[in-house]
């Protein structure tokens, strides 16, 4: 086998299993939980497969033609790909594994291994993809398997809302995104991911700070970056398997690889936007998170806020970098979610860590592998989060100091929010009655816990990784000297600043201590949060709405009123007058006859 | 004394005017088609005076046709009123208004 065909097969597995699932296991959630697994196994085996064999190609079929347009679609395997595809396989595998366990008991199993099938087959093709309309098209349906899979417990109002504003949201970023890949076509005449990189030849300047500007747009909406970034936290109605999968490690990292992969087209001018954006991003979602009280908002505004390290890191310009820390993040992210779906497995679907506590000796796997996936987010020296992390800060370091400081500091707050929420989740006495009695679920959920708790602890030392991302990773950068000696100090220090603050800060009494003892500082950081949802609501409240009020209004008097039911009545009205001649007497009609005649006589005289 | 051509076209006139009349005011469908014959023999009867007065034929020939299409045209009006009547049982016209709005 070709790996051509092997690629073709990985993307297309997941779609012959979403298919069956839909056309033929639609009651069956068992069998279709047993065909969608074994689906993502085969994309996992595939992906590493693929990326171990070492072969790198390009392929591309024509798929449609106007004229002179042709539309193609095809592969672009590269060692960034190759990295990404892993990724996917891998985290997507955990993560179906673990489903087996979460839904178990759930009424709808088939619908939800369907939606996670058909989630595997888009980003499979977002990562393959060799053109930018390609990437489009899959960029669409991750955009609509997202949507399906928060919208699973469709009976409640919350999830389908927040399924509709993660929808509408991200349409506004892909509207960008859709603009950029036609300004980028109408003035490079290709939007071939190939023939781009031989440099944007020909190209206007003007165009060539549009372009990666809005195809940002995309990245924007998709990897939940400021201003868009509201949807991702009401994004966590859905399931907790589809929150580490799609909402933390894959999904919203697309944005970041997208970025990555349109790599030679962003100029500096265009960087420094990106490297603000992801930094305001990161420091603003560190904020928000400090305040949750829900275990699985506290992890989402955490992954906006590493999506926005990821982001920084490319508007630095180091595509090595924020693929690294993409990876690391994706293993400890989604460790951290499937962890926090086990704890509220054990605590019958409690989400409230106030309402948690004294997991662990209840949960001693789920505690001990949250516990890795915590201190890889928050830095902890020899874990995954550390070293991509630390390459961030570097770069930062090296190229601009005010991102660094920025940066830093929302180091110091996610190591402060991250302690907050394993001290009071896991420690102290447990604080109800689900609470007491929480234990360990089965070993399908145990098993992806451990095995990404073991990634998290070696997935940081990329140099002993085969040589198969060898294109990506080479980029990392490394500071040597002074530099190097200053950047650890910081990072180690912000940690301990970070971790120890919360550790000492917080009791595990079933209260928030900054809201009891602060409450002025909990108030802006809560008032924070909510001011963007506040602003959007204003606008549509009073802008939209207002002019859609205009729109209704011309729409129902001018058009339907006047127009159509003006043009409708007049010819009604006339129908009525001329229907009053018809008086079925023979004696009117010779009276009608006679004056035409006299009307003709008139005329032949003249008279007329 | 032969009459005049006035006295002959003021026949003709008064003719067409009673059969005018009677299309307008008279109910029965025969009657009424009796008068739409009586306006066809008045203008006969102008066309023959104007034709005698004038010395030539042109007026005759017209007469000729007149007289032949009307006479069709009775046969044909008369079948159509016997049907008529056979399906609606009566010829008054102010009965027969199924054209009526």
């Amino acid at each position: 086998m070709t790996p051509t065909t092997t690629a073709a097969c990985v993307l297309l597995a997941p779609l012959a299993s979403a298919a069956v699932i839909t056309l033929f296991l639609g009651r069956r959630g068992s069998a279709a939980a047993a065909v969608s697994v074994a689906a993502a196994a085969f994309v996992a085996a595939g992906a590493l497969a693929l990326a171990f064999g070492g072969a790198r190609f390009t392929a591309a079929w024509e798929w449609l033609r106007f004229g002179s347009f042709s539309f193609a679609m095809g592969f672009k395997f590269d060692d960034l790909a190759a990295l990404m595809l892993a990724v996917v396989g891998v985290v997507g595998l955990c993560v179906h594994v673990f489903s087996l366990g979460y839904m178990r008991d759930d009424g709808a199993k088939a619908r939800y291994f369907g939606g996670l099938s058909i989630f595997m087959f888009s980003m499979a093709g977002i990562v393959l993809a060799d053109n930018l309309f390609m990437m489009f098209i899959f960029w669409e349906l991750v955009g609509f398997s997202s949507y399906f899979l928060i919208n699973h417990w469709r009976e409640r109002l919350s999830a389908s809302d927040a399924a509709k504003k993660a929808f509408v949201v991200n349409r506004v970023g892909d509207f960008g995104f859709l603009l950029g890949i036609i300004v980028c076509y109408w003035s490079n005449g290709t939007v071939s991911l190939a023939a781009l990189g031989g440099g944007p030849a020909g190209a206007h300047a003007v165009y060539s700070r549009l372009i990666p500007l809005l195809l940002f747009c995309g990245a924007v909406g998709k990897s939940a970056q400021l201003p868009l970034q509201v949807w991702l936290p009401d994004a966590m109605e859905g399931p907790t398997p589809v929150s580490a999968l799609i909402h933390a490690a894959t999904m919203v990292a697309a944005g970041v690889y997208m970025l990555c992969r349109i790599d030679v087209l962003v100029v500096p001018q265009a960087r420094a936007v990106i490297a603000w954006v992801g930094t305001l991003t990161a420091l603003y979602a560190a904020l928000c998170a400090v305040t949750q009280r829900d275990i699985k908002k506290v992890l989402a505004y955490s992954t906006v806020s590493q999506l926005g390290y990821m982001v920084a890191a490319f508007g630095l310009g180091s595509v090595g970098a924020a693929m690294f820390h993409l990876t690391t993040h994706a293993y400890f992210k989604a460790l951290l979610f499937l962890g926090a779906g086990s704890a509220i497995l054990g605590c019958h679907h409690e989400q409230d860590i106030f309402r948690m506590g004294g997991l662990r000796s209840r949960m001693p796997v789920t505690f001990w592998t949250f516990t890795v996936a915590v201190a890889a987010i928050v830095g902890m020296p020899g874990l995954a989060g550390f070293f991509s992390k630390d390459a961030i800060l570097v770069l930062a370091f090296e190229s601009n100091r005010a991102v660094f400081a920025v940066l830093a500091f929302t180091a110091i707050l996610t190591a402060f929010y991250m302690l907050r929420l394993w001290k009071i989740a896991f420690l102290g006495a447990p604080r109800s009655e689900a609470a007491e009695h929480a234990r360990d679920p089965g070993i399908a959920v145990t098993a992806p816990l451990v095995l990404l708790a073991a990634l998290c602890l070696v997935g940081g030392y990329w140099r002993a990784y085969p040589r198969a991302f060898e294109g990506v990773f080479a980029t990392i950068p490394e500071a040597h000297g002074p530099a190097h000696a200053v950047v650890l100090a910081v990072s180690i220090l912000v940690l301990v600043v970070g971790a120890g603050t919360a550790l000492a800060f917080y009791a595990t009494d079933g209260s928030d201590s900054l809201e009891r003892r602060s409450g002025a500082v909990f108030g802006f950081l809560a008032a924070l949060r909510a001011s963007f949802d506040k602003a959007y609501d204003a606008y549509v409240a009073k802008v939209q709405q207002r002019a859609a009020m205009v729109l209704n209004f011309i729409d129902i008097v001018g058009l339907s009123g006047v127009v159509v039911r003006g043009l409708a009545g007049a010819a009604e009205f006339a129908g009525v007058g001329i229907r009053a001649l018809h008086t079925g007497r023979l004696s009117t009609y010779v009276y009608w006859f006679l004056g035409g005649v006299v009307v003709l006589w008139a005329y032949a005289a003249g008279l007329l | 004394m032969t009459p005049s051509l006035e006295a002959y076209v003021l026949l003709s006139a008064a003719l067409f005017a009673v059969g005018f009349l009677g299309v307008l005011v008279r109910r029965n469908t025969l009657v009424i088609y009796m008068c739409l014959e009586l306006m066809l023999v008045a203008a006969t009867l102008a066309l023959v005076a104007f034709s005698r007065f004038n010395g030539t034929e042109d007026g005759d020939v017209f007469v000729f046709f007149i007289l032949t299409v009307a006479a069709a045209e009775v046969a044909v009006g008369l079948a159509i009123i016997v049907a008529l009547f056979r399906a609606r049982g009566t010829v008054e016209v102010d009965r027969l208004d199924s054209l009526r709005h």
